[in-house]
């Protein structure tokens, strides 16, 4: 076992990573020890990106322990790039972490800068000379290099600077050039954030946190109020919302909800996530409250601007709309379904259920032939899976049954209709899958059921199986 | 004599208030009504007629106080999980017909519980096209736990996009007893729109329901030829046996009902054995079976039964 993270002092005492645990207690037996756990590290490098995402929407986590933002646009928002990093670390070494920072012009440089230099704001032109003095490992380049390297006395950046290119291609490979470009800017590198930048975005930070959920609902109104300019200005309504709420302790909630119709009214807006709230009560704590609230529009569609007209019609449509994404957004978006029906005559394929909030004016690809569909009866409710049932003495060959058992009751059949023969699609089936012969029974209760018999009685390998698949009025 | 008047004056009012807290149309009207029954002449069953549904069957309007109540609870009950499809059928008819009434297009929302999709199945839009209603006309909402379904139903009520709401539950339910349906029966009454409740396998209970009906399957009527005669052994429309066990009247109303999908109307079938008035008993009990061991073969109560207790 060895020592993996040291704290500030341990290293003080002189402990290095890497040392073998048993030596480490040997020098100091009262040393506190605990198992490294990558999963936790992890979650907590991801709560720190997330509480980064104050300074930019471009965060990614790099390796266990580093994390990038492109502040690009970003800084003058904060005061600039001096006052952008200390406000980082200050905040950070509050929260109790010890965290090192730097801003240049490219990612390779600010993390060697980061790592093995002293950090802070490395401007564009002396890049260079910043990078010179660094070690080659700076370069983020695997350990086999970083030792190949230094026996060739290449121990700093400084040394590689000067040589020729294409014999330290031919050495050590292209990752080699490839990283000291990135370093030097001459090879643009893009950071891979961590989530998808919002088309819009509006915040408000707030001198005294917030609690109370009321008042942070009202907020949201607001800046939703500030966010209409920009959608109106692309013609647009929001389908998707998010709302980032920076609690003062660094923890980040987001919450999400989504529309069924583009969206720009700041009150409905508010309203969404008045029901979200309350949906996830359980996982929301304020705390302390919060200082920085977001609201970010993840996705948005072309809002037709209709003139409101006298009629109630569209009236009608604006508060469906409403009510449907007021329960998706409380209850999630399965709960609220509209059946879709689809080209198949099997049954249980020419009905889907899709969630409201997706499709409300889309109604299947079935729309002109509703005249067919009445043609043959079917059923109120149908099965999702068809029930087995027993049938006796069924008129061979293809005729309905005198009596049968389901859900463990005998019914005797008075009436029967049918068969309707359903085959099976085979382009979507086996081919050598039996068709169903239909049959509407009414037993002597009254009941009325729509039952199918799949294969036939010819004395063939198996014998023909009954279900049950649906219920008449 | 003033004090007589007085007296008088004190007992309109206290008449009124009681008119308005079940419902009734206000008793200077109704007075007329009672001196026309006195006289023998019908009484109007058009009373409240904005916010009715005349059924157009006279008999049954007239149990019906005018006909189905837009403001209010109707609940429709099944004794058995089996009778899914009478009940269901019997709910779609009456919101199929008020859609047909409906001049703008009614939107119905159908809220069910995972049990009762089991159970009865998943509704089926193709088999519901030919009851008149299209598949884009319902929405269908599956809470997970019944406080959602409640929620639900209540925000629905309030919203004025939908014409009609179905909640589906399955039996007698702790959670959904008198206070629930009270709440539920108020904010209907105050949004003027109507919430049926399908309750599969379910017992009598004091709800706050304006009507209640048992909803049994009953043979189907024999197809129609072109020629007027029956052809027989053939399953045409459906008819559902129905038993009002909750309105104004206080005997149990027993009758089979057939409905016309492509007309979207009810017609009353005489069978013998029915009864059409509040003399004899249903003729059909429904106790065929025996009844399960949930506490349902407690002795009967003596004497009648004033209000129903608790049957969850």
């Amino acid at each position: 076992m060895r020592l993996t993270a040291l704290d500030e002092v341990s290293e003080r005492l002189g402990l290095k990573r890497g040392q073998g645990v048993a030596e480490a207690r040997a020098m100091f037996p009262n040393l506190d020890l605990h198992d490294e756990d990558e999963a936790a590290d992890r979650t907590l490098l991801e709560a720190i990106a997330d509480w980064c995402d104050r300074y930019t929407p471009l965060v990614s986590v790099d390796g266990r322990d580093g994390i990038f933002l492109d502040i690009t646009g970003c800084a003058h928002l904060l005061g600039g790039e001096e006052a952008l990093l200390k406000d980082v670390l200050g905040r950070l070494q509050q929260m109790g972490f010890d965290a090192k920072g730097a801003i240049s012009s490219s990612p390779g440089l600010s993390w060697a800068a980061c790592r093995f230099g002293s950090g802070g704001v490395i401007s564009d032109d002396c890049g260079r000379s910043n990078l010179a003095p660094l070690p080659v490992a700076a370069l983020r380049l695997p350990e086999a290099m970083v030792s190949g390297l230094q026996k060739l006395g290449l121990k700093r950046i400084g040394d590689l600077l000067h040589l020729p290119r294409a014999p330290l291609a031919r050495r050590f490979g292209t990752l080699l050039l490839l990283r000291l470009d990135q370093a030097l800017g001459a090879n643009e590198e893009a950071i891979s954030p961590r989530r998808p930048v919002a088309a819009l975005s509006v915040e408000r930070r707030l001198a005294e946190p917030f609690q109370d959920e009321e008042q942070i609902l009202r907020l949201t109104g607001q800046i939703a109020g500030s966010l209409k300019p920009g959608l109106e200005a692309r013609g647009a309504g929001g389908r998707v919302f998010e709302l980032v709420l920076f609690r003062v302790d660094g923890k980040v909630f987001r919450l999400k909800a989504g529309t069924s119709q583009p969206l720009r009214d700041p009150g409905r807006i508010a309203k969404l996530f008045s029901e979200r709230l309350t949906a996830v009560q359980d996982g929301f704590d304020a705390g302390y409250g919060f200082e920085l609230l977001r609201l970010n529009v993840l996705q948005h569609e072309t809002l037709k601007s209709v003139q409101d007209d006298f009629g109630r019609r569209q009236q009608d449509e604006v508060l469906l709309a409403d009510f449907i994404d007021r329960v998706s957004a409380r209850f999630g978006t399965d709960c609220l379904l509209s059946a879709s029906l689809k080209q198949s005559h099997m049954p249980e394929r020419a009905e889907v259920f899709i969630p409201a909030i997706a499709g409300q004016a889309k109604t299947g690809d079935v729309k002109g032939d509703r005249v067919l569909r009445q043609v043959m009866l079917r059923p109120l409710r149908l099965f999702r899976y068809p029930e087995p049932m027993e049938a006796f003495a069924a008129t061979v060959p293809d005729g309905p049954p005198q009596r049968f058992r389901w859900r463990k009751v005998i019914h005797e059949v008075i009436r029967a209709e049918g068969p309707e023969r359903i085959s099976a699609e085979w382009w979507l089936d086996e081919p050598e899958e039996d068709e169903r012969d239909y049959f509407r029974l009414e037993s002597e209760l009254g009941r009325r059921l729509w039952v199918f018999r799949k294969g036939r009685y010819n004395g063939a390998k198996q014998a023909p199986v009954w279900r049950v698949h649906g219920i008449f009025a | 004599m003033a004090e007589h008047a007085t007296a008088q004056e004190a007992l309109f009012a206290l008449r009124e208030q009681i008119a308005r807290m079940e419902g009734k149309a206000l008793p200077a009207l109704a007075a007329s009504q009672q001196a026309d029954a006195a006289a023998g002449i019908e009484p109007s069953i058009h009373r409240l007629s904005g916010m009715r549904h005349s059924l157009e069957i006279p008999a049954l309007d007239a149990a019906l106080d005018g006909g189905l109540p837009l403001n209010g609870i109707t609940e429709i009950r099944t004794r058995l999980m089996g009778d899914a499809g009478a009940a269901s059928g019997f709910v779609l008819a009456l919101v199929a017909r008020l859609k047909q009434s409906a001049a703008a297009g009614l939107r119905v929302l159908w809220i069910s519980e995972l049990v009762s999709m089991q159970e009865a199945g998943r509704p089926y839009a193709n088999g519901m096209a030919s009851f008149g209603l299209a598949p884009e006309d319902i929405l269908y909402a599956a809470p997970r736990k019944l406080e959602d379904a409640l929620w639900i139903a209540e925000a629905a009520i309030g919203s004025a996009a939908l014409g009609a709401i179905i909640l589906e539950v399955r039996g007698n339910l702790k959670h959904f007893g008198l206070t629930e349906s009270r709440r539920l029966s108020l904010r209907a009454k105050a949004a003027g729109r109507p919430l049926f409740i399908l309750r599969h396998a379910g017992d009598e209970e004091a709800s706050s329901a304006l009507f209640r009906f048992l909803a049994e399957p009953a043979p189907a009527s024999e197809r129609r030829l072109p020629d007027g005669s029956m052809l027989g052994g053939s399953i045409g429309h459906p008819v559902f046996r129905l038993t009002l066990e909750k309105s104004r009247n206080p005997a149990p109303l027993s009758f089979h009902l057939e409905w016309n999908p492509r007309d979207r109307q009810f017609s009353l079938v005489h069978k013998p054995g029915d009864a059409f008035s509040s003399q004899q008993p249903p003729a059909h009990r429904g106790d065929r079976l025996s009844a399960s061991g949930n506490g349902q073969d407690r002795p009967p109560a003596l004497g009648p039964v004033l209000a129903f207790e608790r049957a969850s």
